[in-house]
């Protein structure tokens, strides 16, 4: 042992008492209200869903997805920019467009929410944090309604920033940009809308499930289940069965019900939703079958944190 | 038996996962009584397709043990009772192994009996068949549970980083990108099958019986040894 | 060396970080055996020390040893090792028995049942042991966890805060339980933040503070070491120049200093007295004194907050 370290070294059992100098600060902070405490439970929502302020390993999977959706994106514009330069318009009519990117990437809009999700409610609950946010000026309603819009705020982001990078690609990959711009600037609203359509309802079915248990694995798992299993299950009974009672099978491709709101929109019929007999019901049997699986399970999330107290 | 066993299988059956589990395995078998029965039925390539590869060996199997396998360790360290194993006087190899063992043992069951019943349906009681097609399965069965044991060691995110694994490789590239398929544990899986019973998959041409069962092994092994290794370095809550 | 017994955990410039934040900064001792108290503030690293010198948890720098071999990735010396977690989880669908003798057979008992009822005794539980132990309170849990840390009779004890939760009772009845463990040659290491939990049965207390070894010694040396420290206290008056001038006879006073804002600094080798003959001097000058704060006061804050528990 060195000279140094051995006059320094404390050790037990040795009666004489010595007392180290180290640093030592208070602290002096701001005190803040209600509105603030939501605004927390939200922001801290946006930030769990993004992992931001954690390590990198907690931001690979948020920015996975983002990142696979938006080279998606990407990728499309590629393809209608290098098809136009080659065989002109005719062949580049026919291409997917912005019509078609939900439908393509839905699947993948359903495994962030299966996944993330879950994230801003089950370990709250599982810690008991949440008791420590209802002892404050915060009740369960506000909780809730602040996770789910941060959620939502976040899947906002992620539906719409890869169509506008498709957008941005679409517009310059055309030879008479401003021509483009003018000719179809009505996207604009329609991706908008559509984005918001498919966001509200993979947030708040993820949101439902992830209230229902303690565990985020379960949570993600039966939601993962239940989308990537209902495809193929429901399209190929729907088609056996045939008639009625196909169409009514076919209603219950749970990754469908956000692309039919999404082919009205546009006008167009995706990729994924063409051979689904559902799409033959009117367009007011789609859109109030799409409300009622937002609404009905955003009010189940609702009433089970609404009653909640610490 | 291993203390570290019996601890892991009682963890693992909760009545959730029971309910989960019987449901997830209970759907090809569902889909396969309904499709025999119809006028126009499937083929049998379509078939081994849509509901032997799609939907058993690349869905519901890794679904399933991705709920198991990689919970045998996650939950310990989310409930920071790691450390009441580890702090034992035995090598790290015991403690990896009967985690796996137990994952295998509580999901094989459906998983297996699934692909059974699945295959008693669907080729005439055939038992050949239903041989390749069970040990199809189960052999893939412990290479996903191998891959998820560990994954559940290394990230918090085991769930999420499982469901995009199963989701997007072994169900979206694997299927439009050929040369994926070698890194495709599905693939091997299905390889199996063809390899005992060489009428199955047969317009697939999946690798050789050989090579399958050598490529099984070295994953089971690589990813104990890597589970093994983790568990000597990592902080143990 | 001579002289001293070999230390039986070596804790040597032991620094511990995670990401920008450090948890443990350069930490040097030697653990004896005998009871050894860890204490300090909530936060101040103390789990991160004791989850080292387990080898649970990694070191950014140093080193950990006990018996001389390194604590880390060292099974075999995990036999000879008992350890309670912060932690108070268990798992909830054992019963206590079942849980004592996992643990027994995972640390190698030879004779399981013998040792199993032999630990449960010895925390007081045979009436709660074949009750899962979802159902427990949190002292029984405790009770529990501890019985499974004795089962195989370990030569070192590593307790993390095990009086959480406990009442005042089972807190007599444990600590009488840690000096015949004591006795019988064992080293234990004992963390709390609360220093009446650890003044009555440790000879020798670390004291941590923000990842620091603050101060080290028997409880009633750290406090004679601290009262004679000089402290700065700064003085808020109507007359600074007339009270620094009849401050500075005080015997309790080394040095004064007056501050160009009014304020006088007095630095002082007995605060105690300070206290007293303050008032006193005030009175007698009729000078009015508007505010004493002592500017140096974080060990001894510290320690205050740690014996008012």
């Amino acid at each position: 042992m060195s000279g140094s370290t051995s006059e320094t070294r404390a050790v037990s059992g040795h009666a004489e008492g010595r007392v180290f100098d180290i640093g030592y600060e208070r602290y002096d902070g701001p005190r803040e209200g209600r509105h603030r405490a939501r605004m927390a439970v939200f922001k801290d929502g946006v930030r769990i869903a993004l992992g931001l302020g954690r390590g990198p390993r907690a931001k690979v999977l948020p920015w996975g997805f983002i990142a696979l959706l938006v080279g998606i994106g990407f990728i499309m514009a590629l393809v209608v920019g290098a098809v136009l330069r080659l065989g002109g318009p005719d062949a580049a009519a026919g291409l997917p467009n912005h019509s078609d990117f939900y439908g393509i990437s839905s699947i993948f809009f359903f495994v962030f929410a299966a996944v993330v999700a879950p994230e801003l409610l089950c370990p709250d609950r599982r810690d008991g944090v949440i008791n420590l946010y209802l002892v404050r000026p915060l009740n369960g309603s506000d909780y809730i309604v602040a996770r789910w819009l941060a959620f939502l705020s976040v899947s906002l982001c992620v539906a719409w920033l890869p169509q506008f990078v498709l957008m941005i690609g679409l517009v310059m990959g055309n030879p008479d940009p401003a021509g483009y711009l003018q000719t179809h600037w009505l996207d604009i609203p329609r991706i908008l809308t559509a984005g918001a359509a498919i966001a509200a309802y993979t947030t708040t079915l993820a949101m439902l499930v992830a209230g229902f248990t303690n565990r985020r694995a379960y949570a993600a798992v039966f939601l993962v289940g239940l989308f990537v299993i209902t495809t193929p299950f429901t399209t190929a009974l729907a088609s056996e069965i045939g008639g009625a009672a196909g169409q009514w099978i076919s209603m219950f491709n749970l990754t469908n019900i956000p692309v039919h709101v999404n082919d009205l929109i546009f006008g167009e019929v995706s990729g994924v939703t063409s051979g689904a007999p559902a799409r033959e019901f009117p367009a007011w049997v789609l859109v109030g079958w799409y409300f009622a699986w937002v609404v009905v399970p955003g009010l189940v999330l609702w009433t089970r944190y609404r009653r909640l107290t610490p | 038996m291993s203390p570290v066993f019996l601890l892991t299988l009682r963890q693992l059956s909760g009545k959730w996962r029971v309910v989960i589990m019987t449901t997830l395995a209970a759907l090809p078998v569902f889909f396969t009584a309904m499709s025999v029965r119809a006028i126009d039925a499937p083929s049998v390539s379509e078939f081994e397709i849509i509901v032997l590869s799609t939907m058993l060996a690349g869905s519901i199997a890794p679904l399933i043990i991705v709920a198991i396998a990689s919970v045998a360790f996650a939950n310990e360290i989310e409930e920071r009772t790691l450390a009441n194993l580890t702090l034992s006087p035995i090598p790290r190899w015991q403690i990896v192994l009967p985690k796996l063992a137990a994952s295998v043992v509580v999901a094989g069951p459906f998983i297996v009996g699934s692909a059974v019943l699945t295959s008693f349906l669907a080729f005439n009681h055939d038992a050949l068949a239903i041989f390749a097609v069970a040990t199809g399965i189960l052999v893939g069965l412990l290479m996903y549970a191998s891959v998820f044991v560990w994954l559940g060691l290394v990230t918090k995110q085991a769930i999420g980083v499982g469901l995009l694994y199963i989701v997007l490789w072994e169900g979206f590239f694997s299927g439009f990108v050929s040369g994926i398929r070698f890194f495709s544990i599905r693939h091997y899986s299905i390889a199996l099958m063809h390899g005992l019973d060489p009428r199955r998959f047969a317009e697939s041409q999946p690798v050789g019986l050989p090579t399958t069962i050598a490529v099984s092994v070295a994953v089971v092994v690589l990813f104990l040894v890597l589970s093994t290794r983790r568990l000597r370095n990592m902080d143990v809550p | 060396m001579s002289g001293r017994p070999e230390p039986v955990i070596r804790v040597d410039h032991v620094s511990r970080w995670f990401g920008s934040v450090v948890a443990v900064s350069d930490v040097t001792f030697d653990i004896l055996p005998g009871i050894t108290g860890l204490l300090g503030p909530n936060g101040a690293g103390k789990t991160t020390l004791l989850r080292m010198m387990t080898g649970l948890a990694g070191v950014s720098d140093g080193s950990v040893t006990m018996f001389g071999e390194p604590v880390r990735d060292n099974p075999s010396l995990y036999g000879r090792m008992g350890v309670m977690s912060e932690h108070e989880t268990v798992y909830s669908f054992m019963k206590g028995r079942e849980f004592v003798r996992m643990m027994g057979r995972l640390r190698g008992v030879v004779d399981l049942d013998a040792a199993t009822e032999k630990a449960i005794d010895l925390v007081d539980l045979p009436h709660a042991a074949h009750l899962p132990m979802g159902t427990y309170s949190r002292g029984m849990r405790q009770r529990m966890r501890l019985a499974a840390t004795l089962v195989h009779d370990p030569e070192v004890l590593i307790l993390d805060e095990p009086l959480n939760g406990a009442d005042p009772r089972q807190r007599v009845h444990f600590q009488s339980l840690l000096q015949k463990l004591a006795e019988g040659g064992r080293t234990i290491v004992i963390s709390s933040h609360i220093l009446e939990e650890v003044e009555q049965v440790a000879e020798t207390v670390l004291l941590i503070v923000n990842g620091k070894l603050a101060a080290s010694g028997g409880f009633r040396s750290i406090r004679a070491a601290l009262d004679k420290r000089p402290y700065h206290v700064r003085i808020i008056s109507d007359d600074p120049r007339a009270l620094a001038s009849a401050v500075v006879r005080l015997p309790s006073v080394d040095a004064v200093n007056v501050d160009p804002d009014g304020a006088i600094i007095v630095l002082s080798n007995n605060v105690r007295d300070l206290q007293v003959e303050l008032p006193k001097l005030a009175q007698a000058s009729s000078i009015s004194l508007r505010r004493v704060e002592p500017l140096d006061d974080s060990l001894e804050s510290v320690f205050g907050y740690l014996v008012e528990g």
